[in-house]
């Protein structure tokens, strides 16, 4: 990933408008071949709509999809070399498992014993061996999205496109297929896109995130690159929890990329090298992540980026204890991991924390 | 309750009341069963006896002569290939049909269906009076392109039935059409399928169990059916017609129930197949996850493949009620063609339609309320034998209206039920055969209704008459109204087992169309049926009002 090959799958300024609403607005990435590329957003940021546009269910308004170098915008779903993971599963109720399988291949009018072996490989594959000869009615539901996957593997499609396949499992289960799906992928390596509305699926299994919303892409990157570099306030809120402190600029040091940030509550020192779009006097959000904040007892020595606060709330939730701070007139999330070995502290506390040097921070106007 | 001792401080009237409270159900069912036994069974029974009982008792002679002679042996087969051939072309047309109104090109989906739908609000004998309007010796084609084609015929017949028929067929595939999973589809499609591949191994497999539903059906109703093989059949014997010329040219009561028996016995094979060997099976495979879709456009020769079969169909059905419109108002259509109204203001049709009207409201009221407290009994009682009340309700509907009109003639033409040659004769006959619909209305809406809501008024002190009135059947009221006015509309349309009933001065619409249709009267034939299919319009834009009110399925 990340070299200089022909991308697997390239949409080049993709717009899709239904009638007069415009849910696409001008879509364009690469995706290099093997990688897992998440599609993530809100109900009805158009994630969905992209993906069948991908797949061929959808008509693209303007665009194109280059796939393998070839432009297939034009093309039915039944000659494009992608294969789709329905959420329903689209499983055929008439026909067992071997034979939902094997139903590609037959269309090929491959011989019915390669049929017959190819399908044991992926039964194989899929873990699902033995089961070939059950009805639909009667495997289960993580056992029909095995068969679903399996299915569309079985072709050996260059893009494999995943819409929510999880959504319609409970919470252990989904952990445990989506481990299996990501197994599966990197070990055959093939380009994957997936869609899901869970930034935590998304990051766990990802080696990029497409944010989407607005009916344009707002970020895409590595899980930490959503995580600790989001581009604007939506991406920076919709993975995961976050605190926002507003500041503003006051120094900077070009060659150490030191910042001074002063904020209502003090003089925050930032060191962000890499943000090259800040200068003197910007106005700006720090995105502070729940997790990265230290807190101290009111005694605690003075320490750089140290603010004071008061306890308003707390609640254990065995390896962490999510802690809500009042400072000023604002509250601040905190998480603390390893209650056991740390301070617990109490409603009413007094307490000073700290936000650490690495703080991300945003231009007051995304 | 009641089985607490009542103490001796309370009045009898009191008591009564509570025990009738307590039991009110039960002295329903009690009440039902009777009414049923009388007015479905025992008809029916009188015509299993009448086909096995002659002068000198039990004998098997009148079957003997059914199996001997060749002209009944035709007869069954005859009724048995038009059931079979209307059967499969239905099968094929319907499909077609709704294949287009579910997947076509939006622009002819609503057309097409008001094509496939037409029929319904026509009695299935008005096609003899179109094609004879057309094909006749002295029809409009026949004439204008100087052809000798006899309408009086094996097509005749079938193309007649075909045409009836074909709003059931429709209606009931394109249900299965649409109750399909658009995801399997597609899953298909990614696979690689092209659309012939995806209807050949997914779309008719997945549809394969309602078609065949469907197509049973067609099956009864075209064997079953009066009208169209007794005015088109020629000199082709078919089960119905001959069960009436049986009665009406011999008097022979013995080979009309034989006839009847024969007829029944396919229709309750099927119905039984129906209603409790296949309930159920079928693939319903819709899970929802609104996605908005394009629609999509079918391959160009599957569509028009299609429309080569849809498109005569539609244009057959559009004549017909074009012709039999023109023939109201025209003196003799095709041959002369001034425009008047008198067959349009005949008396005796007028009186017919009327008589036919009279009949239909009153029908129509006392099916309703059987058939509601049918309903109520069935989904509250406790009593066993509620899925035998449930078969015998729904079973006026699966026998053929010839071997229902026989059995009425036989088991009450003498004391104790000396009914023959009044009105209730016919109001109980419509009444009872009609009964399904209000059956099965009230039982689906009684599903909607949780008890807790009779249980709830219980503990506000609501005794049960108080329940009963006030609460239930305020609520059952739609279904009520949808009975009413399916059995209204159906006893105005139906002929063949009134055809037995009917007496001289009490002209009905149906009989009257048909005795004109047989004296060649087409403008009187046509007229009566303008104005009969405008009367049943009008129903059933009611009940589809209601149906959007009430949010009643429609069946």
């Amino acid at each position: 990933m990340g070299n200089n090959e022909t991308p697997m799958l390239e949409l080049v300024d993709v717009h899709k408008s239904f009638g007069d609403v415009e849910v696409l607005n001008g879509i364009s990435a690469s995706i290099p071949k093997g990688e897992l590329l998440t599609f993530v957003g809100p109900s009805g940021c158009g994630k969905t709509t992209l993906l069948r546009i991908i797949g061929g269910f959808t008509s693209i308004t303007s665009g194109k999809i280059i796939l393998d170098g070839e432009d297939i915008a034009a093309l039915p779903p039944n000659m494009r070399d992608t294969k789709m993971v329905f959420q329903s599963y689209a499983l055929f109720p008439h026909m067992n498992v071997r034979k939902n399988i094997g139903f590609g291949l037959k269309l090929q009018k491959m011989p019915q014993s390669k049929i017959d072996d190819r399908v044991d490989e992926l039964l194989s594959l899929v873990h699902m061996e033995g089961l070939g000869d059950r009805t639909i009615e009667r495997i289960s539901g993580g056992q029909q999205q095995r068969v679903a996957l399996a299915r569309s593997l079985a072709l050996e499609p260059k893009v494999l496109l995943l819409d929510e396949p999880l959504s319609n499992l409970d919470a252990n289960l989904r952990v445990v297929m989506r481990e299996e799906i990501r197994s599966i992928q990197e070990r055959i390596g093939i380009t994957t896109i997936f869609v899901t509305h869970d930034q935590y699926e998304a990051m766990s299994i990802s080696d990029r995130i497409l944010v989407l919303n607005d009916g344009i892409i707002q970020q895409i990157g590595t899980p930490s690159d959503i995580y600790e570099t989001p581009k604007n306030m939506f991406i920076a809120e919709f993975v995961g929890y976050v605190n926002f402190l507003e500041g503003k600029i006051e120094s900077l040091d070009q060659e150490s990329g030191v910042y001074q940030v002063s904020t209502e509550y003090g003089n925050v020192s930032i060191n962000r090298a890499n943000d090259k779009n800040l200068g003197k006097g910007d106005e700006v959000f720090l995105v502070i992540r729940p997790e990265t904040v230290t807190l101290f007892p009111p005694d605690a020595q003075d320490l750089p980026n140290m603010l004071k606060g008061k306890i308003q709330h707390s609640m254990y939730a065995g390896n962490l204890v999510k802690y809500t701070i009042r400072c000023g007139d604002r509250e601040i999330l905190i998480d603390q991991y390893n209650p056991k070995d740390s301070i617990k502290f109490k409603r009413g506390d007094n307490i000073k924390f700290t936000i650490p040097s690495t703080v991300h921070a945003l231009p007051k106007n995304t | 309750m009641a089985e607490a001792i009542i103490g001796n401080q309370y009045s009898i009237w009191y008591k009564i009341r509570i025990f009738v409270n307590s039991h009110l159900i039960n002295i329903f069912a009690g009440g039902l069963f009777a009414l049923l036994a009388i007015f479905l069974a025992f008809p029916l029974v009188m015509v299993f006896i009448k086909s096995l009982w002659g002068d000198d008792g039990f004998t098997l002679t009148f079957y003997q002569e059914f199996f001997t002679y060749n002209y009944y042996y035709w007869s069954f087969l005859n009724t048995m290939i038009l059931g079979l051939s209307t059967m499969f072309i239905l099968v094929v047309v319907g499909f077609c049909f709704a294949y287009m109104t579910t997947r076509g090109p939006n622009w002819l989906r609503t057309p097409l269906k008001i094509c496939a739908l037409m029929p319904l609000c026509a009695p299935p004998y008005i096609f003899s009076i179109s094609l004879i309007t057309l094909f006749g010796r002295n029809g409009m084609i026949n004439n204008f392109f100087n052809l000798d084609f006899n309408i009086y015929s094996w097509t005749g017949v079938i193309v007649a039935q075909c045409l009836a028929f074909l709003p059931l067929s429709f209606m009931m595939i394109e249900n299965v059409l649409n109750s399909q999973n658009p995801s399997l589809e597609e899953s298909a499609a990614d696979m690689g399928a092209s659309e012939s591949m995806i209807i050949r191994f997914i779309t008719i497999p997945l549809a394969a169990p309602g078609v065949l539903k469907a197509a049973l059906l067609v099956f009864v109703m075209a064997i079953a059916e009066f009208g169209n093989p007794a005015i088109l059949g020629g000199r082709l014997p078919f089960l119905a017609p001959d069960t009436y010329l049986m009665i009406t040219g011999e008097g022979d009561f013995n080979m009309a129930s034989v006839l009847s028996v024969v007829l029944m016995l396919p229709c309750l094979i099927i119905f039984v197949l129906h209603n409790y060997i296949l309930k159920g099976k079928g693939y319903t495979t819709i899970v929802g996850k609104p996605t908005a879709v394009d629609p999509k456009e079918i391959t160009p020769l599957i569509k028009y493949f299609l429309l080569a079969i849809v498109t005569p169909v539609a244009i057959m059905v559009l004549l017909c009620f074009g012709v039999i419109v023109v023939g109201a108002f025209v003196k003799i259509v095709g041959v002369d063609n001034t425009f008047v109204w008198d067959h349009m203001f005949n008396m005796q049709s007028n009186a017919a339609i009327f008589n036919s009207v009279k009949l239909s409201l009153m029908a129509g009221l006392f099916g309703a309320i059987v058939g509601t407290l049918l309903a109520y009994v069935i989904m509250r009682g406790k009593f066993r034998g509620r899925n035998v009340m449930e078969m015998m309700a729904l079973s006026g509907f699966a026998l053929p209206g010839t071997v229902i009109g026989v059995g009425y003639i036989m088991a009450f033409n003498k004391p104790p039920f000396l009914l023959a040659g009044t009105i209730w004769i016919l109001i109980l006959n419509c009444a009872f055969r009609f009964l399904a619909v209000g059956v099965e209305a009230g039982i689906s809406k009684l599903h909607q209704i949780s008890i807790e809501i009779e249980e709830a008024s219980a503990d506000l002190g609501a005794d049960f008459i108080t329940i009963f009135f006030k609460v239930i059947l305020p609520i059952m009221f739609s279904a009520f109204i949808a009975g009413f006015i399916y059995t209204f509309m159906t006893t105005m349309m139906s002929l063949s087992s009134v055809i037995f009933l009917v007496t001289p001065g009490f002209d009905l619409a149906a009989v009257y169309i048909y005795l004109t249709a047989q004296l060649g009267e087409l403008g009187l034939a046509s007229a009566a049926t303008v104005k009969m299919i405008l009367i049943v319009m009008v129903c059933l834009a009611s009940l589809k009002l209601l149906a959007k009110k009430t949010g009643l399925k429609s069946n």
